[in-house]
């Protein structure tokens, strides 16, 4: 495939973009946080003295913050705790010196003292059966949900199968290259931060929130992101490093070393998925999913996980009745934190085992009887959406054509597996962006810095181009900070090209109608290049964008327009929902994908051979990183089926944090990717787009799983299916 | 104690005064030299970011004390164009956008000339893939690379 440069190659080449981690003033602060050193109990003193005997240092603890905050923050996250830790690293009081080696040095000499508790480390610790009416009342549910539809008792008794089964996943962390880092500054009442994030704007909106300060005062200036992947939403390290840089009137660089970043960067963790599927006549007639998430210390109300994830252990499957009952469980680990996809690609491996180990206990080909429950258009989701153009049966297909030639091709040692997973494009809260036209091409001013996965550079100027008619040349998107950008929910969800160009979208339309008010020309203008400039034309006029400009458009840089979009919810049949809050889906998109595994059959190591992805995006926007997007997902996605498992002991410590313990895929262990896009199934995004970002690693494990099923007959439970694991079901230990 | 350190990067000589004996290579690159293209990830040799050439040599500049290469001649990211072999993995790199977030391509744009230099242009492409894979990648999922290193002139121009 021939693809064409993207537009921020020659500078990351070389070397020339600046990453939060590079971020740098002349009279700049090193800062450092103190962690705590045992993940539960009263704090009794944290002794900042020692660090404030150093050279040059300042300390900030909890006693300080009132001074340095009048304004009350969030009182249910204070910044440092008063009386009791919850996580092993959690923040207690942070530090500034004039150099990183001082900062360390000052970080490890505060003394603090805590009265440990007993760790609730482990969720099946606090529930080992599943929680009864009492739970509610618990300090450990965070969350309770739960909805139903049709008498499920009933129609298990009839019915002719009946498969129950407990899965379980392993806590995964993000891994983008680059640790969380920033740079603060405050100056004359501006709290100024500038930060490697996915969302400037949901950054500002939290700074506020937790330093009790107007969002009007704090400005997020956002850097080159080395990678997001979830990880850097909202705020991390801003409001520390904000108030070092007030107590000591000097800049304030923070970032986390690779080892608080595995620590404090934001994990996924565990999770307990019960499965009960009753099948009469080869059709589900009901199901009961039932999922114990540990969402670590995540606060009441801050849980989104549990409502949102637990859809997709249901579809994208027809069920005439189902239970589903799901609970966040709080324990002594960091916050849960998002990765790609939240939790998606658990479920889907839970659920596309599930129903391939029912059609086999009843007697059916799993493939078949997948296939013939999937969701449709016109079909809705059990919860009660309907779903739209929807491509998933059809690359469901696609993918099956593929494994039954793998499959009479396959070696003894060789299985071939097809998972399959849906998403949502999620729009967020909407946002705006403005477009600039001036002699030379056109500018899309907006908010959001690129991730990597070229969503903003590629996505959004592709949409600009095909909108304006010009090349791809001629179209900028430049950023701006949170001071003077329009606002922007953030990168994530799979939404940005999606979302911000359907806004693009609409402030074209408004530039066209000026331009033709302007042109004094009836019927449609179009954009061309002449002579190297760029020139409105209709049918019977033209003249230079030049000489169609005001005086103060000149100055200005062009004409400017605006145009919004809006989050587009679907909505949940309110009846069929019980207890708690469940989200909806807006614009399904889906996956289906096919695995060839290799499996040692004295060590029980998974190797995968070859690979196939079929994606409904809708329409492809950009052709290069939509195939990049797919290719990055799919092996991170290896990762989270095969090696990648944090391991976190019974006192709530992480044992495995750094890149030689904790694996993630390298480049020897990649398999040969093909990559389809099944079109004709138009989403809500700019000329039918969807989003891409996170479904490419959704199906992964469950494809995985599956061909390490069809190559062995192991039916392996619990993820990731690691050497250990899948020798374990092969009765080889 | 702080030592004065004299070397060559991307062709020009540099001295400093006072870099202290403990001092990591990729922290006086970065921050007394002001080369930020060169990257700290993990800062303990896992995830090859830091790549740097010391005398032609590929180096962990994070495990690596800037003392142990006084007097040497380094390259950093931002000397790679200077010469053909270079800019050929630029632009090969360019041409397979075998980059997204572009934490990791200089350490990876680094590695892979260094392999050049080392075993020369007529390298096969699996002995390079293979003593390239200490660099890890989070974005990609390595196969834009791989291709990359497939598409390399393999003759000297």
């Amino acid at each position: 495939m021939s693809v064409s440069p993207r537009p921020d190659a020659g500078p990351k080449l070389e070397g020339a973009v600046t990453f939060g981690m590079d971020l740098e003033s002349p009279d700049m602060l090193w800062a450092a946080l103190v962690l705590s050193p045992v993940a539960r109990g009263r704090l009794r003193s944290v002794d900042l003295a020692p660090a404030r005997a150093l050279d040059g240092v300042v300390a900030v603890g909890a006693a300080d913050l009132p001074a340095l905050l009048p304004g009350a923050g969030d009182a249910d996250r204070p910044l440092f705790p008063t009386d009791t830790v919850s996580y092993r690293g959690q923040p207690v009081a942070a530090v500034a010196a004039p150099t990183r080696e001082r900062a360390r040095e000052a970080a490890r000499a505060v003394r603090v003292e805590v009265e440990p508790s007993p760790v609730v480390s482990d969720l099946e610790d606090v529930f080992p059966e599943w929680p009864g009416p009492a739970a509610d009342a618990s300090p450990h549910v965070v969350a309770h949900v739960r909805a139903r539809e049709g008498d499920v008792d009933a129609v298990v008794r009839r019915a002719d199968t009946v498969v129950r089964e407990t899965y379980r996943t392993s806590s995964i962390h993000q891994v983008a290259l680059e640790p969380h880092a920033c740079l603060a500054e405050v100056k004359q009442g501006i709290w100024h931060v500038r930060t490697s994030t996915q969302t400037p704007f949901g950054a500002r909106e939290d700074i506020a929130s937790l330093l009790g300060v107007p969002e009007g005062s704090v400005v997020v200036e956002g850097t080159w992101v080395g990678g997001g992947f979830g990880g850097k939403g909202s705020a991390l390290l801003e409001p520390y490093a904000l108030v070092l840089a007030k107590a000591t009137g000097r800049p304030v660089r923070l970032a986390l070393s690779y080892r608080e970043e595995f620590q404090l960067g934001r994990t996924t963790l565990p999770s307990v998925i019960r499965m009960e599927t009753a099948v009469t006549g080869g059709r589900i007639v009901a199901r009961r999913v039932r999922l114990l998430l540990d969402v670590g210390n995540s606060l009441p109300g801050r849980d989104f996980a549990t409502g949102y994830s637990i859809g997709f252990l249901l579809g994208p499957y027809r069920t005439p009745a189902f239970e589903v009952e799901g609970y966040a469980v709080r324990t002594n680990k960091p916050p849960f934190g998002p990765h790609r996809a939240p939790f998606a690609p658990q479920c889907a491996f839970a659920l596309e085992s599930h129903l391939d180990h029912v059609a086999r206990e009843a007697g059916l080909d799993p493939d078949e009887f997948r296939a013939a429950h999937l969701w449709k258009e016109g079909d809705s989701t059990p919860l009660g959406q309907p779903v739209g153009p929807f491509g998933l049966a059809t690359a469901f297909e696609r993918a099956r054509a593929v494994a039954a030639r793998w499959r009479a091709e396959a070696a003894p040692d060789r299985g071939v597996g097809i998972g399959v997973g849906f998403w949502s494009t999620n729009s967020g809260a909407g946002g705006e962006v403005r477009v600039r036209l001036a002699p030379s091409g056109v500018t899309v001013v907006q908010g959001e810095r690129e991730i990597g996965s070229g969503s903003v550079l590629a996505g959004v100027a592709a949409v600009a181009a095909r909108c304006t008619g010009l090349p791809r040349d001629r179209v900028t998107v430049a950023y701006e900070d949170t001071a003077r950008a329009p606002f922007d929910s953030g990168v994530f969800g799979s939404r940005t090209t999606a979302a911000i160009g359907r806004a693009v979208q609409e402030a074209s339309c408004a530039l066209f109608g000026e331009l033709r008010k302007r042109l004094d020309a009836p019927g449609l203008v179009h954009l061309a290049l002449e002579d190297d400039e760029v020139v409105v034309r209709s049918d019977q006029r033209q003249r230079p964008v030049r000489e169609l400009l005001t005086e103060e458009e000149r100055a200005a840089g062009g004409i400017e327009t605006s145009g919004r979009h809006f989050g587009k919810g679907g909505a949940i049949d309110e009846r069929k929902v019980e207890v708690g809050t469940f989200y909806p889906y807006t614009d399904f998109t889906g996956a289906a994908h096919v695995a060839e595994v290799a499996v040692d059959r004295g060590t029980g190591t998974v190797r995968v051979v070859r690979y196939a992805a079929f994606h409904d995006v809708g329409t492809v926007i950009d052709p290069t990183t939509a195939l990049a997007q797919v290719e990055g997902g799919v092996v991170m996605g290896l990762g989270t089926a095969l090696t990648e498992e944090a391991l976190w002991s019974d006192d709530g410590r992480l044992l495995n944090a750094g890149l030689l313990d904790y694996r993630i895929p390298t480049l020897g262990s990649v398999p040969p990717i093909d990559v389809t896009f099944v079109e004709g199934f138009e989403g809500a995004g700019p000329f039918g787009a969807k989003g891409l970002g996170e479904p490419p690693i959704i199906p992964v494990p469950a494809a995985v799983a599956l061909a390490v099923r069809q190559a062995t007959g192991a039916h392996v439970t619990e993820l990731p299916l690691s050497s250990e694991r899948v020798a374990r079901a092969l009765k080889l230990l | 104690m702080a030592q004065p350190w004299r070397v060559t990067v991307n062709g020009e000589r540099r001295a400093l005064d006072d870099v202290p004996d403990s001092e990591r290579l990729l922290d006086t690159i970065r921050w007394r030299l002001g080369l930020k293209g060169t990257k700290e990830g993990c800062r303990s040799g896992e995830c090859g970011a830091c790549t740097v050439l010391v005398d032609e040599v590929s180096t962990l500049s994070c495990l690596t004390l800037a003392h142990e290469v006084d007097g040497a001649s380094l390259t950093t990211v931002e000397g790679v164009a200077h010469d053909p072999v270079g800019r050929s993995v630029q632009d090969a790199f360019a041409r397979a956008g075998a980059l997204q977030c572009g934490y990791c391509t200089p350490g990876f744009v680094i590695a892979l000339v260094g392999l050049l230099k080392e075993r020369g242009r007529a390298a096969p492409t699996e002995e390079l893939l293979a003593d390239l894979s200490g660099n890890l990648c989070r974005c990609t999922g390595y196969l834009a690379i791989v291709r990359a290193v497939a598409s390399l002139p393999r003759e000297d121009p």
